[in-house]
């Protein structure tokens, strides 16, 4: 049996890891409630445009723009990758790489070329690790993606794919459906394929359906909405790879900490056994010293 | 009662009030809003969003996106809406001169250079 003191050192440390680990828990679920409220934020700005998107189909546009056409045999694709920046969020980042490699082998055979770039410091490593090696990396962005940030990195693509180097985007990051759930997705995001938001919060119209006057012109209306929408759209995946990265890691810091109890708990017991057989060892040592000297 | 004025960007609710008067920066000039304004949809340009409230005037930066007016309620769908006091006039003006250096050679480059340009003379106007 080991030596009670060695077992008395080890059942210290796993009680210093478990009061980290639950810090950690802690932190996540604070961060995750901030991280929600912004997700739940965006929601206002969201409904409101597919109330205007709603009211030009009302008013009979036709939705054309060349952002949501599919482009002819394409040349070249890109992959976004979102993952964190910090790692001890269990299944999180595996998982987005995990999805991202067979889309990037699927890319490369059906379309050529293909440009990744990767948000997080893990979805870095991870995918150097692998043999992909990113040609833009982001490490700005925590647990609250800033707007202005990712509209910059959506003009950029816009630009690229206007200008033609560019002919499709996909996003790989985690969805975000319930504090149990999140799953790894990819979205193709370019071209966008249509206008309408998959949230179920369309029948805001109704309030006042009233006729609109557009100014300048429907037209131009529409020649804007769409890469506001795809801006919203991309700063919406940004959102929820936040949320699902801190709710991950507040699930694996949760289940750390329990383990850590376990472990504690067992170490315990086989420690006071450890330490009983000593004493016991040292009693029989003394009475056979006696029952020696006696005879 | 009066106009009720709802600025919104994908953060966060950034103003909803009350006011006498809004001026909108559309795409095309500016707008000024009334209660009783029959119902429309605009598309915003880059420049100053101008309120007349009670307390007195206030003037923010919006950087393009949309108007709808219903109501008496004034919504605004913006990326960015700044107060024209926090606003560098430098900075806008360097900006536009970043702009205007960008190559144009082609249709698709010139449009986003236009885009470009457009935004920060906004800027540059809102920050006077």
């Amino acid at each position: 049996m080991a030596n009670a003191r060695a077992l008395d050192k080890r059942r210290k440390s796993i009680r210093n890891i478990r009061k980290i680990t639950r810090t950690m828990e802690l932190i996540a679920t604070a961060r995750y409630k901030k991280a929600m409220d912004r997700a739940n934020a965006v929601s206002a700005y969201t409904d409101r445009l597919s109330q205007i998107v709603n009211s030009l189909a009302a008013a009979g546009t036709e939705v054309q723009h060349p952002l949501l056409e599919q482009r002819e045999n394409p040349k070249s694709a890109r992959i976004l990758v979102l993952s964190s920046n910090r790692g001890l969020c269990g299944g999180y980042n595996s998982s987005v790489l995990r999805t991202t490699l067979p889309q990037i082998e699927e890319l490369k055979r059906s379309i050529g070329e293909v440009g990744v770039d990767v948000s997080g410091k893990r979805g870095i490593g991870g995918l150097k690790f692998r043999g992909v090696e990113a040609d833009r990396q982001y490490t700005q962005f925590e647990d609250q993606p800033a707007y202005d940030e990712v509209e910059k990195i959506a003009s950029g693509y816009l630009e690229q794919y206007i200008t033609g180097q560019m002919d499709r985007l996909d996003v790989v990051y985690t969805r975000f459906v319930s504090t149990s759930k999140q799953i790894a997705t990819i979205e193709t995001l370019l071209p966008l394929g249509s206008l309408e938001s998959d949230d179920a919060s369309k029948d805001l119209g109704g309030e006042g359906s009233g006729e609109y006057e557009f100014l300048p012109s429907a037209e131009s209306i529409l020649e804007e909405v769409v890469p506001t929408s795809f801006k919203t759209k991309l700063f919406k995946c940004f959102l929820d790879s936040a949320v699902s990265e801190q709710v991950a890691r507040m699930i694996a810091m949760k289940g750390a900490t329990e383990s850590a109890g376990d472990m504690i708990k067992q170490l315990s017991m086989t420690y006071n056994r450890a330490r009983q057989s000593q004493i016991t060892g040292e009693i029989m040592e003394i009475i056979g010293g006696v029952e020696a000297l006696e005879s | 009662m009066s106009l009720r004025c709802v600025v919104v960007t994908p953060e966060r609710t950034e103003l909803d009030r009350e006011a006498d008067h809004v001026s909108l920066p559309m795409f095309d000039g500016e707008l000024g809003v009334l209660k009783g304004r029959a119902p429309l949809i605009g598309r915003l340009g880059y420049g100053t969003l101008r309120l007349q409230t009670a307390a007195g005037p206030e003037r923010y930066y919006v950087d393009g996106g949309f108007a709808q007016v219903e109501n008496d309620v004034v919504n605004i769908l913006t990326s960015r809406a700044i107060p024209v006091d926090l606003l560098d006039s430098d900075e806008a003006r360097s900006e536009l001169d970043a702009a205007q250096d960008m190559s144009g050679k082609t249709p698709e480059e010139m449009q986003v250079k236009e885009l470009a340009t457009r935004r920060a003379r906004g800027k540059v106007r809102a920050s006077k």
